[in-house]
């Protein structure tokens, strides 16, 4: 290969090449600690890009922009704006957590089943069946509590730990369907915009339905590592509504015979934003 | 006017106002922006090709209304957001540092000419293909790749070793 273009470069980290350049590019940046140093510095730049923006994703939205793309003006506005104070204040309440978990399983009807989830034909560490009974211990059986719990096994795992994965990122979706690794009808939520990595789903029986777990981890860490969860409901559709179990902000809602929650380290305001974003890829608004 | 529609336009409003905030250089011209591009995004509902991408859709639009306002008029800088940032306040020095950092990007990405800086935002910062960025813009994708690249080496010179050392942490890290 000639001398790499910074051009080419840029595209290489962005990942716009295809196999054979970025193999090509691999090999020249393998022998050349110059132009390593460079690729580091270009991808150090980028990050520092994507950060200089990211106060905007956790601002709240102002409600005269959330007016203009309903289309509604004046008065209506206004109205809806109190509305949705209000409704936020009785959600998030000074009320102890603890208190919402009885209503909030009884409308979810949502309970993991029996061992915190099933393992389809995977091996798992010893280390990890530890966690595991850690979570299982303090989880208790609320849904909540446990996608929560889960939650922070995976953090405490990372991202490298694959055996906590039934279906690793870098599988192929479309197969890992027809080996039945994953629902039929199951799609990915593309959070890259929210700088967040997909890194693998693991799959739960939730209430004697099938459920997904997604892990994301971003090198954001005011955002911080996420979960997003997808089950099957039969339960009547539930407005998003916000929960907390520790040091975790849980936002869950139910569409359309599924019931879906977020969990992450995250502030409300990011949730939520992500929220609008899901439910819009997924159509579960 | 569809219901999911409107939805999908609350949804992105606000990967609307990182863009605009990139775009303007100012979070009130941001949100003017943001709001021209949905009033202008309503008129337009019949334009939109279902099984598109409603953001690039969106984000077209914000990049035309703007270019529209950047024509129409001079940029308008709003003064009161940038004074003495952290100034008077009981922040500590690195969290102060660290965010004077991310300004510096900021200014840093408001030098960048027009199109560079559209290229930067929506590849960079919005995470969209280079395709996806090339529809947007309406450039071929090759001129994306070479505004990409001019962007990121003008901001590689600028920003400096410096700037480029753990100041992302730090930032976050707040």
């Amino acid at each position: 290969m000639q001398r790499l273009s910074d051009e080419i470069l840029i595209a290489y980290l962005d990942g716009e090449l295809d196999e054979h350049e970025t193999l090509e590019i691999v090999k020249v940046l393998a022998r050349d600690d110059r132009l390593q140093a460079h690729a580091e510095r270009l991808n150090a730049s980028a990050r520092l890009i994507r950060a200089a923006y990211d106060d905007v994703l956790r601002e709240t939205v102002p409600e005269r922009l959330i007016a203009a793309a309903r289309g509604e003006r004046g008065l209506n506005a206004l109205q809806r704006a109190l509305a949705w104070l209000a409704r936020w204040r009785m959600v998030l309440g000074e009320r102890p957590w603890w208190i919402g978990v009885p209503v909030a399983a009884a409308l979810a009807g949502l309970m993991i089943g029996g061992g915190l989830g099933y393992v389809a034909g995977t091996e798992q560490s010893a280390s990890l069946t530890a966690q595991q009974d850690l979570v299982t211990a303090g989880a208790g059986t609320n849904w909540l509590d446990s996608i929560a719990g889960y939650h922070k096994l995976f953090v405490k795992a990372g991202a490298n730990d694959r055996a906590l994965m039934d279906v690793p990122a870098d599988a192929n979706a479309d197969a890992a369907r027809k080996v039945g690794q994953l629902p039929s009808d199951f799609r990915l939520p593309n959070l890259k915009p929210w700088s967040l990595e997909f890194q693998g789903a693991r799959l739960l029986m939730i209430d004697g339905q099938p459920a997904t777990q997604l892990f994301y981890t971003t090198d954001n860490k005011s955002l911080g590592a996420l979960t997003f969860v997808e089950a099957e409901s039969s339960k009547a559709d539930l407005a998003p509504t916000f929960d907390r179990r520790e040091d975790l902000n849980i936002l869950y809602w139910r569409h359309h015979g599924h019931a879906y929650a977020l969990v992450g380290a995250a502030d409300i305001g990011y949730l939520w934003n992500i929220y609008n974003d899901i439910a819009w890829q997924l159509d579960a608004i | 006017m569809s219901t999911s529609f409107n939805d999908q336009l609350v949804a992105v409003l606000p990967r609307l106002r990182r863009f605009a905030r990139g775009l303007t250089g100012s979070a009130v011209e941001a949100d003017d922006l943001v709001q021209a591009a949905c009033e202008r995004a309503l008129a337009r509902v019949h334009q939109f090709q279902p099984g598109t991408r409603f953001d690039s859709w969106m984000f077209r639009i914000v990049q035309t209304v703007w270019i529209d306002q950047l024509r129409a008029r001079e940029t308008r800088r709003t003064e009161s957001e940038d004074e003495a940032f952290g100034a008077g306040t009981d922040e500590p020095a690195r969290r102060v540092e660290a965010r004077m950092a991310l300004r510096e990007v900021q200014a840093a990405i408001a030098l960048l000419p027009a199109e560079q800086r559209v290229a930067l935002l929506l590849v960079t910062v919005e995470g969209l293909s280079y395709r996806e960025a090339a529809e947007v813009a309406a450039v071929p994708v090759g001129t994306i790749m070479s505004r990409l690249a001019r962007a990121r080496m003008a901001l590689l010179a600028k920003l400096g070793g410096d700037a480029l050392r753990g100041s992302t942490e730090d930032a976050k890290a707040e």
